[in-house]
């Protein structure tokens, strides 16, 4: 009971606060509104380069072990046997040299090749899936050794690929969490600035307020109220305006850069307001609660 | 009176005692027993109630500027009295009454308030402390965008109390600094003295056992000054003991109160009934 009245007092206070300088507290909300914008483009672009990246990730794990002509079928055997057994591989499939030339010759690509094709060029192959993209070069390498691999063209990946993306993904990566901090930290600063003017502007309420026996908590919650209050609201305001424009940005751009396959997601909407909500409401009581903890002391 | 009270308490024990369990009987007799505790307390101590509410032992003070407010002070404050702190500007009453609200801590020395040791009390604790003291300063501290009555309520609603007894506190205490009737009216359109009313209602409105009122009549005219010193007389004689640091000659030198002298950080004097400045001493004549 006590707990709730007290809650109301500074639920009342923080507002009352928060329309008493509304100056101050629109500048704040504006402020964290373009910075949680940004973090939001951040999410929506590393997201999307995400699903871009697993479209990609899916294809280049495959990897095909081409075996030279004259391989013993049973030695093609045990080494199959013997990469179904290793932690890393998803699955293995034999693909003898008739099924190579029908899926050769199935490919509509291939259609002008197919004509001068005589007899089977084709090697017999093992098709490898791994399960992490790192995976590639060890199978590689493992496959390199075995006596049964065709010398002359022995396997086949799209190892150089592979690895340039996950570098671009490391460094992406970086330069994500990088930007984020530093949001981080100025909405911060901003938020503790403002609840220190509304500090400023009760000062003398607070003074009354520890004379009579408030207890630090009870002084502090209004200003972490209100802190939560102007992240909040920024966070809304910043969620609407993405949401709005992110289906005629991601179809203006899909237009023009055909080759990346960037999509409208909209199941990421309900995470991203989550990140975007969750993440205002807690900058504002960061914020507000280092701004008031060296001024409100007992 | 009490004796004779007590004889006919215990006879109607004695008759009623037939009727009553076995544990009922240890019960009553655990009670008696220390009610007679309080009795031979009371006949043993020469003083009515002189259990000490505040008590200084060696208590010194030196801010970090290096200056040295407090000297050794030893201070013995009775329940239910009344003291002035009287002393010229920097003499250290501001200070005595800072430590004694726990706003400044003793560099040396105890200071303990209604059996608590401030100098030892977590910050936890602090709020829990000032809610059991009532305080009034010169300058008022009235939230001027808040009513009378929403001023008198703060510091109830601060400490969490539910608003139906917050409304029947704060009528009672508006109504005993006389101003029911004016509970919707702003601080801005209040005279001083009706401000410091408010300020007074607000200190007593939670009940204490203690008010300590720094300069209470500094920014009033005589005869305010002298409705709110018949006010604090009525709080002392309800049973609250009330310290009360004060510039005011005229008010010291009718009331023939106790009076505690501070000089230069010392006490100087300390009269049971004494007067704004000993008459014997001229120095403190001039220091006025």
């Amino acid at each position: 009971m006590m707990m709730l009245r007290n809650l109301k007092f500074a639920l009342d206070s923080a507002w009352q606060s928060f329309w008493r300088n509304l100056a101050v507290s629109l500048a704040a909300v504006v402020s964290i509104t373009l910075i949680l914008i940004l973090a939001g483009i951040n999410l929506l672009v590393g997201h999307a380069f995400s699903q871009v990246l697993d479209g990609f990730r899916a294809k280049v794990s495959e990897m095909s072990i081409n075996i030279a002509d004259d391989t013993p079928l049973s030695t093609v055997y045990s080494f199959r046997d013997k990469l179904a057994g290793d932690p890393r591989v998803v699955s293995v499939k034999f693909v003898t040299k008739d099924e190579a030339l029908a899926q050769f010759l199935a490919d509509p690509n291939n259609a002008e090749l197919t004509q001068q094709i005589v007899g089977n060029p084709l090697d017999a192959k093992l098709q490898v899936r791994v399960r992490n993209l790192s995976d590639v070069t060890a199978i590689d390498t493992m496959a390199q050794q075995w006596p049964g691999v065709d010398p002359t063209d022995p396997t086949n990946y799209q190892g150089d690929f592979v690895t340039r993306m996950l570098q671009l993904s490391q460094w992406l990566g970086i330069a994500g969490v990088a930007l984020m901090s530093m949001l981080v930290i100025v909405s911060v600063v901003i938020v503790m600035n403002t609840i220190r003017t509304a500090v400023y502007h009760r000062r003398k309420e607070i003074e009354v307020m520890k004379l009579v026996g408030a207890t630090e908590w009870f002084v502090r919650g209004p200003f972490v109220i209100e802190g939560v209050m102007t992240g909040l609201i920024a966070a809304a305001i910043a969620l609407s305006l993405l949401v709005i424009s992110y289906p005629p940005v991601v179809s203006r751009f899909s237009a023009d850069i055909t080759f990346i396959p960037l999509s409208y997601d909209p199941s990421f909407i309900s995470s991203l307001a989550r990140d975007l909500l969750l993440g205002g409401a807690m900058l504002g009581a960061l914020g507000s609660y280092i701004g008031v903890r060296r001024y409100v002391r007992l | 009176m009490l004796r004779l009270g007590l004889r006919l308490d215990r006879r109607l024990e004695l008759l009623g005692a037939l009727s009553y369990t076995a544990r009922d009987l240890a019960r009553r007799a655990r009670k008696r027993h220390a009610s007679l505790q309080k009795t031979q307390l009371m006949v043993l101590t020469p003083d009515f109630a002189t259990r000490p509410v505040i008590s200084f032992q060696h208590v010194w003070k030196r801010y970090e500027t290096g200056t040295e407010a407090l000297r050794d002070i030893n201070l013995v404050v009775p329940d239910g009295d009344f003291m002035f702190l009287v002393g010229p500007s920097g003499a250290g009453k501001s200070t005595m009454v800072r430590l004694l609200i726990r706003e400044e801590k003793p560099t040396k020395g105890k200071i303990f308030v209604d059996g608590v040791e401030l100098g030892r009390m977590k910050r936890r604790q602090l709020p829990f402390y000032r809610r059991r003291i009532g305080l009034v300063f010169q300058d008022f501290k009235l939230l001027p965008n808040l009513t009378v009555y929403e001023n008198v309520a703060f510091a109830l609603r601060v400490h969490g109390e539910p608003d139906a007894l917050i409304k029947t506190r704060v009528a009672e205490a508006v109504d005993t600094v006389g101003l029911a009737g004016k509970e919707q009216t702003y601080p801005a359109n209040l005279s001083g003295g009706e401000q410091q009313r408010v300020a007074i209602a607000r200190a007593l409105v939670h009940a204490p056992k203690m008010i300590i009122a720094d300069e209470p009549t500094g920014n009033l005219d005589p005869a305010t000054a002298w409705e709110i010193m018949q006010l604090f007389l009525r709080i002392n004689a309800r049973g609250a003991t009330v310290v009360m640091a004060t510039h005011n000659r005229e008010i010291v030198d009718l009331l023939r109160r106790r009076v505690v002298a501070i000089d230069a950080g010392q006490i100087a004097r300390d009269d049971r009934s004494g007067r704004y400045h000993d008459d014997a001493s001229k120095s403190q004549v001039r220091a006025r």
